[in-house]
C-alpha cells in the first residue's frame, strides 16, 4: 500500500529537517508510487532506472519543495521532466513489446489522473502521440512504426521532434 | 524493488536543507534594482519632469508597463524553481501582452512616416539598450541563483522569463532618465532592450540551470 498525499507531505517536510528515518520510509513510498506512475510509459526494463533518476533528483532537489505545497503535483513534475528526458534519448529496446498485465492497485483518485503521464500525452495531437508511444515507449523502430501508424518516415520523425519539445513545455500543465 | 541500495545511500547522504523561498530572490532582485536605479540617476540624471513632480503622461504609462513586466516575469521566474503539475503562474503572460501595446502602437504610427526622434536619437537608443542590459544583468544574478538551486522543469521558458525580467527591469531603471515621450522611440529602443535581453536569457540561461 502506498502512503497518501499528507503522509508524503509530512514526510518530505521532516526529511528537508534531516531526518533520515522519515526520509528512508518516504523515499521507499516513492519508489513504489513512482514505478506506478512510470507503468507502461516506457518499456518494462527501464522503469527501474528511470525510478532511480527521479529518487536522485528528488535527493539534490528536495530543497525546491516547497512545505505549504502538496507534494504528489511536485514529485509528478519531477517525474515527467526525467521521464520526458528519458524519452529523448535514443534508445531502441530489445524486447520491444509493453507487456499488458494489471498493476496493484491501478486506480487513480482524481490527483493521481491530473497529474499522471498519460495527462500529458493527451495534450499532444494524436500524430505527435502516436509517434512517441511507438518509438520511444513500445520501442519500435521508425520503420516499424511507420508500417504500423501509416506516417511517413519524415513524418514520423517530425512528429516525435515536436512531440518531445511540446511535452517539454508541458510538463507542470494538467 | 531494485533500488534498495540506492535509496541506503541517499539516506545516508541527507542533510537538511532550507526549502527555497521563491520571496528571497524577489527582494535581492528589488534591492539590486534599487541600486542600478541610484546608479543612472548619479550617472545621468533624473528626468527634468518627474524632479519637477510634473510626470509626462507617456513616461507614467511606460514606467508603469515595465515595472509590472519585470515584476511578473521575475515572479513567474522565481516560482519555476520550485515546480508543480498544475500550477498556474500566468501573470508575465498579461504583462507582456500590455507591454507589446508599445510595438504596436509604434508600427502604426511609423507608417504614417511620424518617426519622431526614433532614428535621429539613436545614440540614446543605443544607452538605453546598454543600461537596460547591464541593469538586467545585475538583477537576473539572483533569479539565476534561484533556479540553479531549484528545479524548473522548462529550462528554456525559464530562459525566456529571465531575460524579459532583467531587461524589464533593466529597462525600467534607465527609464526614469530617459527624455523621450514619442511612442515610435519607445516602441523602438524598449522593445530592442527588452527584447536582447529574452534573446540572451534563452541563450546564456538553461545552460546554467539544467538538472
Amino acid at each position: 500500500m502506498i502512503a497518501r498525499e499528507e503522509t508524503l507531505r509530512d514526510l518530505m517536510t521532516r526529511a528537508q529537517g534531516g531526518d533520515k528515518q522519515a526520509y528512508a520510509v518516504l523515499l521507499e513510498q516513492t519508489g513504489r508510487w513512482l514505478t506506478r506512475f512510470f507503468a507502461q510509459k516506457i518499456s518494462p526494463d527501464a522503469v527501474d532506472d528511470l525510478v532511480q533518476d527521479t529518487l536522485i533528483s528528488l535527493h539534490r532537489k528536495r530543497a525546491s519543495y516547497d512545505p505549504s505545497r502538496p507534494f504528489l503535483p511536485w514529485l509528478a513534475a519531477i517525474a515527467r521532466y526525467r521521464w520526458v528526458d528519458r524519452l529523448r534519448q535514443t534508445y531502441r529496446h530489445a524486447a520491444d513489446e509493453l507487456q499488458d498485465q494489471h498493476k496493484e492497485g491501478s486506480h487513480e483518485d482524481v490527483v493521481g489522473a491530473k497529474i499522471s503521464i498519460d495527462r500529458l500525452l493527451h495534450q499532444l495531437p494524436d500524430g505527435q502521440a502516436l509517434a512517441i508511444r511507438l518509438v520511444k515507449i513500445d520501442g519500435l523502430s521508425i520503420a516499424e512504426a511507420c508500417a504500423k501508424c501509416g506516417q511517413s518516415e519524415p513524418l514520423v520523425k517530425v512528429n516525435i521532434h515536436r512531440g518531445l519539445k511540446r511535452l517539454a513545455a508541458l510538463i507542470e500543465s494538467e | 524493488m531494485t533500488n534498495k541500495f540506492d535509496i541506503a545511500a541517499l539516506v545516508d547522504d541527507l542533510e537538511p536543507v532550507t526549502a527555497l523561498n521563491p520571496r528571497r530572490p524577489l527582494m535581492i532582485a528589488a534591492a539590486i534594482l534599487a541600486a542600478m536605479i541610484a546608479l543612472i540617476v548619479g550617472i545621468q540624471g533624473i528626468r527634468a519632469d518627474v524632479m519637477a513632480g510634473h510626470p509626462d503622461e507617456m513616461f507614467l504609462i511606460r514606467a508603469g508597463i515595465l515595472l509590472v513586466l519585470g515584476g511578473a516575469t521575475a515572479h513567474a521566474v522565481t516560482s519555476m524553481a520550485s515546480p508543480s503539475v498544475g500550477k498556474n503562474n500566468n501573470g508575465w503572460q498579461i504583462a507582456l501582452a500590455a507591454a507589446v501595446v508599445f510595438p504596436l502602437s509604434a508600427l502604426i504610427v511609423a507608417t504614417t512616416g511620424d518617426f519622431g526622434p526614433a532614428m535621429s536619437a539613436m545614440q540614446s537608443g543605443m544607452r538605453c539598450m546598454m543600461y537596460s542590459a547591464i541593469g538586467g544583468l545585475a538583477t537576473a544574478v539572483p533569479m539565476v541563483l534561484a533556479l540553479r538551486r531549484g528545479a524548473p522543469t522548462s529550462p528554456a521558458r525559464a530562459g525566456w522569463l529571465t531575460g524579459i525580467a532583467a531587461g524589464g527591469l533593466g529597462a525600467f531603471a534607465y527609464n526614469l532618465h530617459c527624455p523621450f515621450n514619442n511612442v515610435v522611440y519607445i516602441g523602438l529602443w524598449y522593445t530592442l532592450a527588452v527584447g536582447g535581453c529574452a534573446v540572451i536569457g534563452r541563450l546564456v540561461v538553461p545552460r546554467l540551470i539544467r538538472w
